[in-house]
C-alpha cells in the first residue's frame, strides 16, 4: 500500500514537470535561438550549432543595416517603467491612505467615482488622451509615456482594502504621541503592507513593461523608444533576420523575469492575502 | 482639528482629483466631441457631421467584426484557459511539497511581452519550422496557421491563455486551499468515483475562485490588441480584428480620428453592456446550483 502510494506520488511530480517545462518552453526555444546559429534559427525545435553572432549584428547591426538603438532603448524602457510604476506606488498610497483612514467630507463621493472609472471601459479613451498629451507638449517624452499611467485605480482599490484592515488603535496611539500623517504612513503603515506591496509593484512593473499600445503612439523619435516598441517596430523588417529578433526578445524578458524571481517568494505570500 | 484633518483628506486625495480631471474627465468630454465631427488628426479644420459616423460605424465590416470577434475570441480563449488553469491547479495541489516552487514555475509565461510570445509563435509556426516541417512529413498536414480566419484566431487564443493561465492557476489554488480534506475522506468512504468527486465536492467549492477566473478571462477578451497588432493586423479578412485593433487603425492608420472616436463610444458600450449581462448569468448560474 506505501508502495503504490509512493510511486503514485512520483508519477505526481514527473506530470508536474513535463506540465512545467511545456509551458516555458517557448522561453527555452526564444533562449536557445538566440544562440543558435543563423543556419539553425526557426528549423529545429533544440539547435546543434551555437554563436554569439545573433548578439554581435543585434548591438553592432549587419553590413547594409543601421545598427539600431537597442541599448538605449533598454534604458528607456527601465527610466519608463521606473518611473511609471514608482509614481503609481506612491499615489495609489496616498490616495487610498486618505480613503481608508482620514475621514473626510467628499470621501465617499471619491471612493464612487474611482469605483465608477474602474469599471468604465478605458477605450474610449485612448484617442482624447493622446491629444491631451499632444497639446500639452509631451508627444515623443518620457513624460508623455509616464503621466497618463502614473495611477492605477487598481492599486488604490487594493491599498484601500488593506488599509481599511489595519486597525485605529494603531494609528490613534501614535498620533497621541505627536506622529504626523506621513510619519505614521512611514512608520507604521508601509511596514504592515509589505507583502502587498510587492504584489501590487509587482503586476504594475510587469503591467508597464510590457505595455505596446500607449507607448507606441507617444515615442517616435528613435532614442525616444522603449525597447518593446523597438522590438514591435523590428517585427517585420528584420524578419529575415530571426536570430537576432531571438536576443532581442532575451533582451527585453530577461529583466523582468529576474526582478520577479527576486521578488518571488513575497510575491506568493502576498498573493495568499490578497486573493482572500 | 477637524477642518485641518479635513483638509489634510483633500490633500492626500489630491493625486487622483487631478489625474480624474485630466486622464478621465477631459478625454470622456473630448471623445464625445470628436465623435460628432470629421476630424482627420492632423488638419486644423473639421465640421460637424452629426450622428453620420455612427451611422458609417454600425454598417461598416471594421466595426461588425470587432463586434463577433471579441465573442469568437471568448468562446474559444475562455474554456481554453479555464481548463488548463484548472489542470494546472489540479496538479500543483496534489503535490506535497515544492508547491509554490511550481506556482512560480507557471505563473511565468505571465512576464512575457505580448510582443515576445508574438515573435516565438511566428517562429514556431513558419513554413520551415520544426512543428510545420513535423506536421507535414509525419501526418500530411499542410496548415497555413494564421492565414485562415479560424486557426488565426485559434493562435492568438492560444498565446493569450499561455500568457494567463499561470496567473489563473494561482488563484483556483487559493480556492483549493479552503477545501479541507476531511471532506474528501469522506467522499472516500462513501466510495465517490473521481467524476463525482470533482463534479459534486470540488467543483462547487471551487466556484468563488472560478467565478473571478472568469470574470478576469472575459475582461481580458475585451482588451486584446498586441498579439493581433503583431501576427495579424487584424486579418485575414477581418477573422481577429478586435475592438483595439479596429479603433487603432482607424485613428492613428487612416487619421480618421471623428470616426474612430465613435467606434470607441460604440466599443465601450458594447463593453459594458455585455460584461455587465455575462456576470449577471453567472451570477444567476451560481445561485441555481447553490454555489454561492
Amino acid at each position: 500500500m506505501g508502495g503504490t502510494k509512493k510511486k503514485g506520488l512520483w508519477f505526481r511530480y514527473l506530470i508536474a514537470v513535463v506540465l512545467l517545462l511545456i509551458m516555458i518552453f517557448p522561453y527555452i526555444y526564444m533562449v536557445l535561438n538566440s544562440f543558435a546559429d543563423w543556419d539553425q534559427v526557426d528549423k529545429k525545435l533544440f539547435p546543434t550549432e551555437y554563436t554569439l553572432q545573433s548578439y554581435q549584428w543585434l548591438l553592432g547591426g549587419g553590413e547594409a543595416v543601421i545598427p539600431r538603438p537597442w541599448i538605449n532603448a533598454f534604458f528607456n524602457s527601465f527610466i519608463v517603467s521606473g518611473a511609471s510604476t514608482l509614481l503609481m506606488m506612491v499615489t495609489a498610497i496616498m490616495v487610498a491612505y486618505a480613503l481608508a483612514k482620514m475621514p473626510f467630507k467628499g470621501r465617499d463621493t471619491i471612493n464612487n467615482f474611482i469605483l465608477f472609472q474602474m469599471f468604465f471601459p478605458a477605450i474610449i479613451l485612448l484617442i482624447p488622451t493622446f491629444l491631451v498629451i499632444q497639446r500639452i507638449g509631451m508627444y515623443d517624452s518620457y513624460w508623455g509615456m509616464i503621466l497618463p499611467k502614473a495611477m492605477s485605480l487598481w492599486a488604490v482599490f487594493m491599498y484601500t482594502n488593506f488599509f481599511k484592515a489595519i486597525p485605529d488603535t494603531f494609528i490613534e496611539a501614535a498620533k497621541l504621541d505627536g506622529a504626523s500623517e506621513l510619519q505614521i504612513m512611514y512608520k507604521i503603515v508601509m511596514p504592515m503592507s509589505k507583502s502587498i506591496t510587492t504584489v501590487i509593484f509587482l503586476f504594475l512593473f510587469m503591467e508597464r513593461w510590457t505595455e505596446l499600445l500607449w507607448d507606441m503612439l507617444v515615442a517616435k523619435s528613435d532614442n525616444m523608444l522603449t525597447l518593446n516598441v523597438l522590438l514591435s517596430q523590428m517585427f517585420g523588417p528584420y524578419g529575415g533576420y530571426p536570430g537576432p529578433m531571438y536576443a532581442a526578445s532575451v533582451l527585453l524578458t530577461l529583466p523582468i523575469i529576474i526582478i520577479f524571481l527576486l521578488f518571488a517568494k513575497k510575491f506568493q505570500e502576498g498573493m495568499q492575502f490578497t486573493l482572500k | 482639528m477637524s477642518t485641518k484633518q479635513g483638509r489634510m483628506g483633500w490633500l492626500f486625495a489630491s493625486p487622483y482629483l487631478i489625474y480624474a480631471f485630466v486622464f478621465f474627465l477631459i478625454p470622456l468630454v473630448w471623445s464625445l466631441f470628436l465623435s460628432v465631427t470629421d476630424w482627420n488628426l492632423i488638419s486644423p479644420t473639421f465640421s460637424f457631421v452629426g450622428m453620420e459616423n455612427y451611422m458609417e460605424a454600425f454598417k461598416s465590416p471594421g466595426v461588425q467584426s470587432a463586434f463577433w470577434v471579441t465573442f469568437k475570441f471568448m468562446a474559444v480563449f475562455v474554456p481554453m484557459v479555464v481548463a488548463s488553469s484548472i489542470i494546472v491547479a489540479l496538479i500543483v495541489q496534489g503535490l506535497p511539497r515544492f508547491k509554490g516552487l511550481f506556482l512560480i514555475g507557471f505563473f511565468l509565461p505571465y512576464l512575457a511581452s505580448g510582443v515576445v510570445s508574438s515573435l516565438i509563435v511566428k517562429g514556431l509556426l513558419s513554413y520551415n519550422s520544426p512543428v510545420n516541417e513535423f506536421l507535414r512529413n509525419s501526418l500530411g498536414l499542410d496548415i497555413n496557421w494564421l492565414g485562415s480566419p479560424f486557426s488565426a484566431l485559434f493562435v492568438v487564443a492560444v498565446i493569450i491563455a499561455w500568457k494567463f493561465t499561470g496567473y489563473y492557476a494561482l488563484i483556483l489554488t487559493s480556492g483549493f486551499e479552503s477545501i479541507g480534506t476531511e471532506i474528501y475522506e469522506a467522499a472516500m468512504i462513501d466510495g465517490v468515483t473521481p467524476w463525482q468527486r470533482f463534479w459534486k465536492i470540488t467543483f462547487p467549492l471551487l466556484y468563488p475562485a472560478l467565478f473571478t477566473v472568469l470574470i478576469l478571462s472575459i475582461g481580458v477578451t475585451f482588451g486584446i490588441f498586441t498579439e493581433v497588432y503583431q501576427l495579424t493586423g487584424g486579418g485575414p479578412n477581418f477573422a481577429t480584428n478586435t475592438w483595439q485593433m479596429e479603433i487603432f487603425t482607424r485613428a492613428f492608420s487612416n487619421l480618421q480620428a471623428g470616426y474612430a472616436s465613435a467606434v470607441a463610444i460604440i466599443a465601450s458600450v458594447v463593453t459594458f453592456i455585455s460584461i455587465f449581462i455575462i456576470r449577471k448569468l453567472l451570477e444567476m448560474w451560481g445561485k441555481r446550483n447553490g454555489w454561492n
